[in-house]
């Protein structure tokens, strides 16, 4: 591969894979609390953007750049929507067939339960929304305004000869700081620390006076809020559609398990790692555009057959 | 409905009962049934018009490779948990999608693949010429749906079927005791991938077309409502839940008439709204069928009141001395188990032995390795360093399975029990871990040499029933026992397979006087019958009652053995468990 291309391609894999990471991220929250593994995920990403722009701007999202007002009230109802959706999985799809100790993973009774929940909640979700806007595809504009961070053309050039639109960087600094932040609060914070005692031991947290309940939801609502994020990075570049949000998602749970399921960090730079090694596929005469989707699912199904707790998973001690 | 539209709702049952076997028998969320439908249809063309391969041979290639498929996915699906299955099959179910319309110029695209319809069978070898007319297609599709169900039922009855359904009960309990948990994942898997490929074949051929929306994941979704309406484990469920999906395109049809909606949108609404409506009334349904039907249990209620209760063996309870067959001879022998999760060395270089007809308890401080040494023993988790002989012959390299088979067998520290079995059933499946394989054809033909096998085993579940003391209600479900019969009903469970050696972990746990004494009563007895038991236990007035000798374990090491008297009093014992010196001291 010609290494102008190669460097291209890496660029826009990182931006990509940042993408990936959100949406990996949001996956493993909900996985970390409640060992649930949600079908739905992708669904609350194109959800979360389609409901946004249904409330600020109705059926037919314009192409031309929105003005400020107008961008802020996007940005805020896309993100909310992805929080209200986000929660109301967990109300509706989650929550029901949870054991009473809250650990999804110990006996499989409530499994068909919310496997069907949660592929449920997605099906619905996209379905009704393909409803209302009946187009295959939708442009999106910016309302972060990323291409115009260089204040021109919004065209980088790369050496070796490669360009790529400055859109991409914005993305790759928004994504990963914001991914960054998540993984921070997690570490440092108070409601951190619960979540993490929460997803360490659920009954015991409880035991310790930590609301578990309330906890979960805010992973939820913090769950969708990264489905937001991701969808307002993502939405963009157009190649963001309803009938896509599934194999979004499941890129997301590809991140989420190229690195340790249930780690944040891991799932963040997993969606790199996916975002980059898709690009380079995609770019090269070996393999080409037509593998984009295959890669990445290949590499799911794959990857949770060899080591389904994650490609860099350890021994654990067995709950006996 | 013309014969075309039958025709096709029958090769749609066809993959619906094909999935029941995964879903209702194997109990696996299986999300990807569309991708073996759509390797069986795609498979079947591009084999017979591409490659020239007579049309019946094509498909079975097809069949057998979409089997195959489905083999490789249990194989690489046999560590997950249910959970992980379902995220693996959706995964590939999108995979499938993704790759027949990524590459147009051998799929087709989205048009997909044409094909002339009405096919021809031809054979020359038989001088014959077929044109498959729907109303062939009706007769062959609806002869492989009568197949299926009728192996299914005739499988769900007989002892596979218990297996099955203790596999979906508990999985780990059901592994313990020596049943195929993985062997038996992967040949439903793909049997239910076969037939779904047959269905696949069998549409595409109908058709004479086949196209990625057709096999789309949402087919997937479709096919697992259809399975759950029904039911886990029922044979008519997938027939019910078909003919609702048979009649889902027409009120699609009127959805998007009235709504002025797409037929594609208003399908994927109704299939969401069908997926809800079935969670949301699955519980209830379910429970007012069963309550309708006759249970598995009521005639043998009958069959086990009938059956004469033999003499009591050995009630006096403590005198067994001398009358123990073989007592003395070593049936267990452990050297150096070391054990480390990561870098936290649980066990490190423990000896063991028991003998026949001897109770071994093992105590120690939380956390000094007597679960984990049982686990090991067991072949719940694969021996990291030092060996294990059951009667002089190693057994290290076996999985639980053959662990079984050798003679050993344990209980769980916590009740793990098959909710909606019964009783009796519980002590079958114990009793089926030391059946070898191939019974399961022997059982369908009812050889003699099975007929003798099975009354047999039936003579020592029934004669455990009537030593324990659980002989009274043998068709209640575990759920209805009180605590200490579950505890001794895993016992019973456990001593079914007429192990050598039987590891009891915590058994008295939680257990009154009176459900003691029979607890006690019940291990002197299994002993009394030659077996070694080696017993993790708190008790100490229960051990000092039955145990021959005690092993004291601490950080992992055995710090002392001997006589339980003799033991207990020794100061190194005593600093273990009350914390005295740091190195002796729980980990």
């Amino acid at each position: 591969m010609d290494p102008g291309i190669a460097l291209q391609a890496v660029v826009s894999g990182l931006a990509q894979g940042a993408v990936y990471g959100l949406v990996g991220l949001g996956f493993t929250l909900v996985y970390r609390l409640t060992r649930v593994l949600s079908l739905a995920h992708g669904d609350l990403v194109v959800g979360a953007v389609f409901i946004g722009l249904l409330l600020t701007v109705g059926t037919t999202p314009v192409v031309a750049t929105p003005s400020v007002p107008l961008a802020i009230a996007q940005v805020l109802a896309v993100l909310a929507a992805g929080v209200a959706v986000s929660v109301g999985l967990y109300v509706v799809a989650v929550r029901p067939f949870l054991p009473r100790d809250g650990s999804a993973g110990r006996g499989s009774v409530g499994v068909p339960g919310w496997v069907g929940g949660t592929l449920a909640v997605g099906l619905l979700l996209r379905e009704s929304l393909g409803v209302v806007l009946t187009r295959e595809t939708y442009a999106v504009a910016d309302p972060l305004r990323l291409d115009r961070l260089d204040g021109g053309d919004g065209i980088v050039a790369l050496p070796g000869g490669g360009t790529v639109g400055v859109r991409l960087f914005g993305v790759l600094v928004l994504g990963l700081a914001l991914g960054i932040a998540v993984d921070r609060l997690v570490v440092a914070s108070r409601v951190g620390t619960a979540i993490r005692a929460v997803s360490e031991d659920r009954e015991t947290a409880s035991l310790m006076g930590i609301p578990t309940e309330r906890v979960v939801i805010i992973a939820f609502a913090l769950s969708g809020l990264l489905a937001g994020a991701a969808g307002i990075l993502a939405a963009p570049g157009g190649r963001l559609t309803l009938a896509g949000g599934v194999v979004l998602g499941l890129k997301g749970t590809a991140a989420a398990l190229l690195g340790r399921l249930g780690s944040l960090r891991g799932a963040l730079g997993g969606g790199l790692v996916l975002g980059v090694f898709e690009a380079l596929a995609v770019a090269s005469e070996l393999f080409g555009p037509a593998y984009a989707d295959v890669f990445a699912l290949a590499v799911l199904v794959g990857v949770l057959a060899l080591r389904p707790e994650g490609l860099r998973a350890q021994a654990q001690v067995p709950a006996e | 409905m013309s014969a075309i539209d039958v025709a096709q709702a029958l090769w749609l049952l066809l993959a619906a009962l094909g999935l029941n076997i995964a879903v209702g028998l194997g109990g696996q969320p299986i999300l990807g049934q569309s991708a073996f439908v759509a390797l069986g249809g795609y498979g079947t063309v591009l084999l017979a018009d591409r490659a020239d391969l007579p049309l019946g041979v094509a498909a079975a290639v097809a069949v057998l490779g979409a089997g195959l498929l489905g083999w490789l996915v249990a194989v690489g699906s046999s560590r997950l948990r249910g959970a992980h299955v379902a995220l693996s099959t959706w995964a590939l179910a999108w995979l499938a999608f993704a790759v027949l319309t990524a590459f147009p110029g051998l799929y087709g695209g989205s048009q997909g693949l044409v094909r002339p319809s009405p096919a021809r069978l031809v054979s020359r070898f038989l001088g014959v010429e077929v044109v498959l007319t729907p109303l062939w297609h009706i007769v062959i599709a609806g002869t492989f749906c009568a197949a299926t169900m009728v192996a299914t039922r005739s499988i769900v009855r007989g002892p596979v079927g218990l297996d099955l359904a203790a596999l979906r009960a508990g999985p780990a309990a059901a592994e313990s005791l020596g049943i195929p948990g993985a062997a038996l994942r992967r040949s439903t898997l793909a049997a239910s991938a076969a037939v779904g490929a047959l269905s696949g074949a069998g549409t595409a051929v109908l058709l004479g077309l086949i196209a990625p929306a057709d096999v789309s994941p949402l087919l997937s979704v479709q096919l697992y409502v259809a399975v759950l309406i029904g039911g886990t484990a029922s044979v008519l469920g997938p027939l019910f839940g078909v003919a609702l999906l048979v009649a889902l395109p027409g009120i699609a049809d009127v959805v998007s008439g009235t709504a002025d909606i797409s037929v594609e949108r208003s399908r994927g609404v109704v299939t969401a709204a069908l997926l809800v409506v079935v969670l949301a009334l699955r519980d209830p349904v379910v429970r007012r069928l069963r309550a309708l039907l006759p249970r598995r249990g009521t005639a043998e209620d009958r069959a086990a009141s009938s059956v004469p209760s033999p003499a009591p063996e050995g009630d006096g309870g403590h005198e067994r001395a001398g009358s123990v067959q073989g007592e003395g001879r070593v049936v267990l022998q452990a050297r150096g188990l070391r054990h480390a999760y990561g870098d936290i060395v649980v066990l490190d270089g423990v000896d063991l032995d028991v003998c026949a007809g001897e109770v071994v308890a093992l105590v120690g401080p939380n956390g000094s390795g007597k679960t984990t040494t049982l686990r090991l023993l067991a072949g719940a988790t694969p021996v990291q360093g030092g060996s294990v002989l059951i009667e002089g012959r190693d057994v290290t390299g076996l999985d639980q399975r053959g662990r079984v088979l050798a003679g050993i067998v344990r209980t769980f520290q916590h009740t793990a029990l098959f909710p909606g079995l019964s009783v009796a059933d519980h002590v079958r499946v114990g009793a089926r871990g030391t059946e070898r394989g191939g019974v399961a054809w022997r059982a369908v033909l009812r050889t003699p040499s099975w007929r003798a096998a099975a009354a047999h085993s039936e003579a020592v579940v029934q004669s455990l029933l009537q030593r324990s003391g659980l002989a009274a209600r043998p068709a209640a479900t575990s759920e209805a026992l009180v605590h200490g019969d579950q505890r001794l009903l895993q016992v019973v469970r456990a001593a079914a397979s007429s192990p050598r050696v039987v590891m009891l972990d915590e058994p008295a746990a939680g257990m009154s006087q009176e459900e003691l004494g029979r607890l006690r009563d019940l291990v002197l007895d299994l002993a009394g019958n030659g077996a070694g038991v080696l017993l993790v236990e708190h008790d100490m007035r229960f051990v000092a009652a039955v145990a021959d000798r005690m092993t004291v374990l601490a950080g992992g090491r055995v710090i002392a053995t001997g006589r339980p008297a003799d033991v207990r009093t020794r100061p190194e014992v005593r600093a273990a468990y009350l914390g005295g010196s740091a190195q002796e001291g729980s980990s």
